[in-house]
């Protein structure tokens, strides 16, 4: 495969990767977070750390990215996923920030200067075999008990308190597990960049991917699939557009918002079962279409 | 002692703006209840208004404050106009607003950028006011730091006045205690959510003209003033009196660290303050508490 | 035998006592009613039962044990859930997912079950799906079962909260204002669906409502309660013919 399209597609599922974790979080769980790029920081150095100085192999360094990730985000879920309202965001605000700023004064890591020389271990082949696992996880916990109490908190969070669902709980279980999925998108990135600096997990990171979630639609994974493929790649197939890329981001946000804000999937799933509900839908169309005539 | 005495006074003129800017965050919290992080945006538009009136149309400084001020009032309720009231009418949850106003803060921001006239690069306010510092003794202080000071402490006056004394101010303190209430007492909520999105986009021109004059323009101004949001949680979300305090202590805190330890925390620690006050106190230091209505 | 039992159960908000020293109990398999003026501080006493409220002075307990000041979703594993007044559905899903989802304690498997999708996991799925599916037939939910809830019409959404607190298998449940905004062919419907579920399900249930006629119809003992305290307790025809419940509700005469 050409390499520029290779390219492309890598970073469609490093970005995937990332927004699965935030779909599950926000889309599933109703809490909107300004900091996952703060995890993937966490996660990227952590696995940068085990390959190049420790000589881990890749696959238990990137896992280890996204378990320090989730480590972190008990912390920080501990601290503050038990505030109303928007607080919850301004703190993850903060703590994406922080991490980065710290960051920049690591000079163990290089520092605001970098980190130069990571090796180059992501394959577009690893990239899709983690993506398809993490899509896998995220469906089956969708479906099973506790992702459906994800969901209730989401929608009603007395409600849920009042059928028994203990909502700090199910929200730590969303925040850790969209954390961990941040971490391994980082890791995956430090190993595709080879190069690691704290500037490329600033907010405008963590915005990014809230937009694709936004754009493929709350509540939907198909939907995340298919904005985190069609938002990496359309940049970089229209460059000249680039400079006004997030211009036009930022109105499709409030477009969506004000129009659809269910998106573009609107909480649909592509699932084999709703492919063949679709089909028979259309042949039935066809079918009165021509009794029609 | 002069050290200390000439950080607090520097840390009192840039808390200062602070405030102009974190009031706006309030208002709209108070009676909205939801951060408008599209509120950075329009201070960055502030301060280049005030840049290309005086630059481009050669306005003199008091009319190019007072446009850029205007236009940014006019931008804010136009925002609030197009993104806001359509949630509004349909009972949206927060998110949505917050999703919102992140939109629009990406969009005004990378407008700029993408705007081939204005672009990233960085301008410098023509000097209106000479660079010859006043002197008080041991202690240094920049005319422009005491005109900050003036300038923000004249407008917040003028604010406390216009909340507390006016019927519209009374309007505004009813509409933030209970908006449905309010509604049916026959206050017309929707001029009051005009007015306060206005309030705080006058207040932010303001603000955007005298930072911008300290420092330079950038389109990334919007990320420096996200430190008035800090301030603004700090102080109590939707407490005006909060937002200021909050500023002022921002401001301090903020130019002891860079003067006593090392600038480069001197971003980490407004971060850190965020994330502990929220931990400790996530009211802030003078916002309300509620326990909610089942 | 008591169910439940509040003892000197008192509620302020700062300054104002919303429910003030309030003594009563639930005796175990009865429908007993919770009545009073507006503002009287009736669902107050639901939020202190279930743990939304703190309790700021006084016990309530549940078959003997004190679970005042617990969270209310161990409360509901405790065995209490209720209905709200103004309708609090899971608004965007279907009638079959809000039943399904207030299910989930009856099953315990965990997020590794699920995620690999292990026997445990299969079996109590099923196990679910089917507890969802009776319980619609029984509430007479079944020909909407995929109809958003909040496309519902008014009086099913009403129905599909009590569906959805049955998933839980509770027993005592607490209904706030079940009638409301019904008219008397189904406020009668609902008498019926109150009494029919007690005997199937086996449980205990505290009614709110200001329709007289379902409340003396359905209940055997009433509390009123007026300005966040007990006026009277007692069996219908009792409160009925209380003089101090008249008062209250009508207003003294001259």
């Amino acid at each position: 495969m050409d390499t520029y399209v290779q390219g492309i597609l890598i970073l469609a599922g490093i970005n995937l990767m990332a927004v699965l974790g935030l779909s599950l979080l926000t889309g599933f769980t109703g809490l909107f977070s300004f900091g996952h790029a703060g995890f993937m920081a966490i996660g990227g150095y952590t696995a940068a750390t085990m390959t190049v100085k420790f000589h881990w192999p890749f696959i238990p360094a990137l896992l280890m990215g996204g378990l320090m990730a989730a480590l972190l985000s008990v912390f920080i879920g501990r601290l503050t996923l038990n505030l109303k309202g928007d607080y919850f965001c301004i703190a993850t605000l903060g703590f994406g920030e922080a991490t980065r700023l710290i960051l920049d004064n690591v000079q163990y890591f290089g520092g605001a200067r970098g980190w130069p020389g990571i090796p180059n271990y992501t394959t577009l082949t690893n990239v899709i075999f983690i993506n398809i696992i993490g899509i896998i996880i995220l469906a089956n916990l969708i479906r099973s008990r506790h992702g459906r109490n994800m969901i209730a908190v989401r929608e009603e969070e007395l409600a849920s308190q009042i059928v028994g669902i203990n909502v700090f709980k199910y929200k730590m279980m969303s925040l850790m597990i969209s954390a961990s999925y941040a971490g391994i998108a980082g890791g995956l990135m430090a190993h595709y960049m080879t190069f690691l600096q704290p500037k490329m997990f600033s907010l405008i990171k963590s915005t990014e991917l809230t937009i694709i979630v936004i754009f493929g639609g709350l509540g939907s994974i198909s939907g995340s699939v298919l904005g985190a493929v069609v938002l990496t790649a359309l940049p970089e197939v229209l460059r000249s557009f680039a400079s006004w890329r997030l211009v036009v981001y930022g109105l499709a946000v409030i477009i969506i918002m004000i129009s659809r804000p269910e998106g573009l999937m609107g909480g649909y799933e592509f699932t084999p079962s709703s492919m063949r509900k679709l089909f028979s839908r259309l042949k039935k169309k066809n079918i009165t279409a021509e009794g029609g005539k | 002692m002069v050290q200390f005495l000439q950080q607090l006074i520097n840390g009192l003129s840039i808390g200062s703006v602070y405030a102009l800017m974190a009031v706006g965050y309030s208002l709209v919290y108070s009676i909205m209840n939801f951060s408008n992080f599209a509120h950075g945006g329009v201070i960055m538009f502030g301060a280049y208004f005030g840049f290309f009136f005086l630059t481009l149309f050669h306005f003199s400084f008091p009319v190019a404050f007072v446009s850029a001020a205007l236009c940014t009032a006019l931008l804010a309720v136009l925002i609030e106009r197009t993104a806001y009231k359509p949630l509004r009418e349909r009972k949206a949850p927060f998110l949505y607003f917050i999703i919102c106003a992140m939109g629009a803060s990406i969009f005004l921001e990378n407008l700029v950028i993408a705007i081939p006239a204005i672009g990233p690069t960085f301008r410098t306010y023509p000097e209106i006011f000479s660079k010859e510092p006043f002197h008080l003794g041991l202690l240094t202080i920049g005319r422009l730091d005491v005109l900050m000071f003036i300038i923000s402490a004249v407008c917040l006056a003028l604010l406390v006045y216009f909340i507390d004394y006016t019927k519209v101010g009374k309007a505004i303190q009813a509409t933030s205690y209970n908006i449905k209430a309010s509604a049916l007492m026959g206050i017309n909520t929707d001029h009051i959510i005009i007015i306060i999105f206005a309030l705080g986009g006058l207040f932010a021109g303001i603000a955007g003209v005298l930072f911008g004059m300290k420092y330079t323009v950038y389109p990334q101004i919007g990320m420096i003033t996200n430190k008035s949001f800090i301030a603004a949680v700090f102080g109590g979300l939707g407490s005006l009196p909060g937002a200021v305090i909050g500023s002022i202590l921002l401001g301090i805190i903020e130019t002891f660290t860079s003067g006593y330890i090392s600038s480069q925390y001197r971003d980490l620690i407004a971060f850190v303050l965020l994330i502990g006050i929220l931990v400790v106190r996530p009211s802030g230091l003078m916002g309300k508490t509620t326990e909610d209505k089942a | 035998m008591e169910i439940l039992e509040l003892k000197g159960a008192t509620k302020c908000f700062g300054g104002l006592t919303a429910v003030g020293d309030v003594n009563f109990t639930v005796p175990k398999g009865t429908i007993t009613g919770l009545i009073g003026p507006n503002g009287a501080g009736k669902t107050t006493i639901f939020n202190l039962i279930t743990g939304v409220y703190k309790v700021t002075r006084g016990n309530i307990l549940f078959d003997g044990k004190d679970i005042a000041n617990k969270e209310p979703y161990l409360i509901a594993d405790v065995g209490i859930t209720r209905t709200f007044q103004n309708i609090r559905l899971f608004k965007k899903l279907s009638v079959y997912e809000n039943i399904l989802t207030a299910c989930h304690n009856n099953a315990k498997y965990n997020v590794l079950d699920a995620v690999l999708r292990l026997p445990q996991y299969k079996r109590e799925e099923k196990q679910l799906k089917e507890q969802a599916e009776n319980l619609m037939e029984i509430m007479g939910l079944k020909d909407r079962r995929d109809l958003v809830a909040n496309n519902l019409p008014y009086g099913l959404q009403r129905r599909l909260e009590i569906a959805r607190a049955l998933a839980l298998n509770p027993r005592l449940l607490l209904l706030d204002e079940p009638a409301a905004g019904m008219n008397p062919d189904e406020t009668d419907q609902l008498m019926h669906l109150i009494f029919e579920i007690r005997k199937k399900f086996n449980l205990s249930v505290l009614i709110i409502d200001h329709h007289m006629d379902l409340v003396m119809g359905i209940c055997e003992k009433i509390m009123v309660l007026n300005f966040g305290c007990k006026l009277a307790e007692g069996t219908p025809s009792e409160i009925q013919n209380n003089t101090k419940v008249i008062e209250a509700y009508l207003g003294v005469e001259g």
